[in-house]
């Protein structure tokens, strides 16, 4: 499997500018340089759902803007599908990226005259793109709309046709920068699935997906990468980043009752009533600590209604590595 | 090539269908157009024909075309830089961005409608100040004057890019366009002929190519000149555009890069 995108050692820093009053009041004082990105490298390799894990502010979106030749990196370089973003000819019909922003279309024209007009700058072929338009807007589901003005669009609505237009001339890599921030749950949920199973599922398509919701990454992305004030701190699986920081594996017994001598023991990490019974929450060190354990409670009389081991989230994984600055 | 122009003409069929979304301000917009037709046409008859520098021609004929062509000119001005910057703060501009079209071509593009809805308008002027007021064209050297109107078109092109990079690069107002249009309206004869400012200004108007451009046209639609009368004219009106069309492109490219380097590009 190749790489769709790499990054290397990127550097970003914005400055802000003055204004006219701090120049004449504060002629000599520095401009002050914000530090988007600070040594970036990634792998994303093609045909998955990579996550850019991080809160506001993290530099996820100017490294979605680097990819997308929107900005050029001060250091560093970023290749997609092997060729360099500098060399935006090459680049650009390899990508297409999907805004957060559900003003980026012209709301006094209909959906389908939109796409009209973005397929020529994205060059679909004159005698195909009718039929690409049409194939697309059925696609997300929006043939019935395409005729209505983009301004009496619901917001979900509106995110669906800006994945149509990222699609217009067949990219294989679709850059999303938060593109359920706006949207309500059944329309969120209805987004992520069309991501998931069309998207990914059907067309193969290598998604790098930025966004600071847990809950999307998890659902959604096969690795992810979170970054924190311009640098990647973590990056790999799903799995590999919730349990980055954990030197115990944590699960839930269900149990008759709960020895008062254990107490000592064993970590616990909440210990509730259930029905007739005990709900536990232990933590273990290691991966041979659970044999030992049960042993003991059934030396003890215990009755094991359940043992579950409880996946650690990302969000304690986020939390971590946000601790851990 | 052809591509290309299927991207320039995108735009056009993109911003008329946006024009004639709202019916009535277009309609709106040429009534204003006579009505203004009309005031000039009445303020002009207080103007003595044999003043200097109209060189016999009529006060109102004259005039008329100096307003149609100022037009024009402002438009190319203001196009760019203000479809930049309502690009941006649409949000369009990035998605536009982000297609395998240049962004040199995108922001000419934007002001293709302009010129063109502008190209219309100039027409109208004319027409109806033929058919409400019985103005007539000498028409028999239509090349010259044709060579006049794309040596006008290219050098206000220029001078639109250049704007255009001043808004991308800066982002706060426009100076140049303000500064522009201030000095053609005082220095171009478009309202009065240079010769009635005081001597040491007058050299002023020769720097600016609608002075240039107004002289070619006047000239031939009015005073039905040929090229022989107006080569010296339109080689200056060439000289001009050889240097403000080179300079706008230019200094486009560079605030194009400089507002990447930046991150600005999309920003307003």
């Amino acid at each position: 499997m190749g790489h769709a995108v790499e990054a290397r050692r990127l550097e970003k820093r914005f400055t802000r500018k003055r204004s006219i009053r701090e120049l004449l009041f504060q002629p000599f004082r520095k401009a002050e340089v914000v530090e988007a990105l600070r040594g970036v490298d990634l792998t994303i390799r093609e045909g998955e759902i990579f996550g850019l894990l991080g809160p506001n502010g993290a530099g996820k979106t100017t490294l979605l803007k680097i990819l997308s030749c929107l900005v050029l990196p001060d250091e560093g370089s970023a290749t997609i599908g092997g060729h360099p973003t500098s060399r935006e000819q090459e680049v650009k019909p390899l990508i297409g990226l999907v805004h957060s922003d559900e003003r980026s279309f012209y709301w006094r024209l209909s959906g389908r005259q939109n796409m009209n007009f973005f397929s020529t700058l994205y060059e679909v072929p004159r005698e195909r793109r009718d039929g690409r338009i049409a194939e697309l807007l059925q696609k997300v589901d929006m043939d019935d709309a395409a005729d209505r003005p983009f301004a009496d669009y619901s917001s979900g609505m509106k995110q669906r046709m800006s994945i149509a237009r990222a699609m217009l001339h067949d990219p294989p890599i679709l850059l999303m920068d938060e593109p359920t921030r706006s949207l309500d749950p059944a329309a969120a949920l209805s987004l992520r699935r069309f991501i998931q199973d069309e998207l990914s599922g059907r067309d193969r398509k290598t998604i790098v997906l930025a966004t600071h919701n847990l809950h999307e990454a998890e659902l959604l992305c096969s690795r992810i990468a979170v970054l924190m004030k311009g640098k990647v701190r973590q990056v790999g699986t799903v799995e590999e980043v919730r349990r980055w920081g954990l030197d115990t594996r944590n699960y839930e017994l269900e149990l008759d009752r709960w020895p008062a001598e254990a107490g000592g023991r064993f970590n616990v990490l909440s210990d509730r009533a259930w029905e007739d019974g005990r709900r536990i929450r232990i933590g273990l060190s290691g991966d041979d600590g659970l044999n030992p354990m049960l042993a003991y409670l059934l030396e003890q009389g215990v009755t094991i209604r359940g043992c579950t081991q409880v996946d650690a989230d990302l969000e304690g994984a986020f939390a971590r590595i946000l601790e851990a600055e | 090539m052809i591509r290309v122009a299927a991207k320039l003409w995108a735009f056009i069929v993109r911003d008329f269908q946006q024009q004639v979304s709202y019916r009535l301000a277009f309609l709106l917009q040429i009534g204003g157009m006579f009505l203004s037709l009309g005031a000039f046409f009445f303020l002009t008859r207080m103007i003595d024909p044999n003043a200097k520098g109209l060189d016999g021609m009529n006060p109102f004929e004259w005039m008329l075309l100096g307003l149609a062509f100022q037009y024009y000119f402002s438009t190319a001005l203001y196009a760019f830089s203000a479809k930049v910057r309502s690009e941006q703060m649409m949000g369009t501009l990035e998605a536009m961005l982000v297609s395998p079209t240049s962004t040199g071509l995108v922001i000419f593009s934007s002001a293709a409608w302009d010129f063109t809805y502008a190209g219309f308008r100039v027409l109208l002027y004319l027409g109806g100040a033929w058919l409400i007021f019985g103005i007539s064209f000498h028409l028999e050297n239509f090349p010259v004057l044709l060579l006049g109107i794309v040596l006008t078109l290219l050098s206000s092109v220029g001078l639109g890019m250049l704007s255009a990079s001043f808004i991308l690069y800066f982002k706060r107002g426009d100076p140049i366009n303000f500064f522009l249009s201030g000095m053609t309206t005082f220095f171009g004869t478009v309202f009065f002929p240079a010769e009635q400012l005081p001597a040491f200004l007058q050299g002023v108007s020769d720097y600016l190519p609608i002075t240039w451009s107004l002289r070619v046209v006047r000239g031939a639609l009015l005073q039905g000149k040929g090229f022989a009368e107006l080569q010296s004219d339109l080689a200056a009106l060439a000289v001009l555009t050889a240097v403000l069309l080179p300079a706008g492109l230019f200094l486009s490219r560079i605030a194009i890069r400089k507002a990447k380097q930046e991150g600005s590009l999309v920003q307003y």
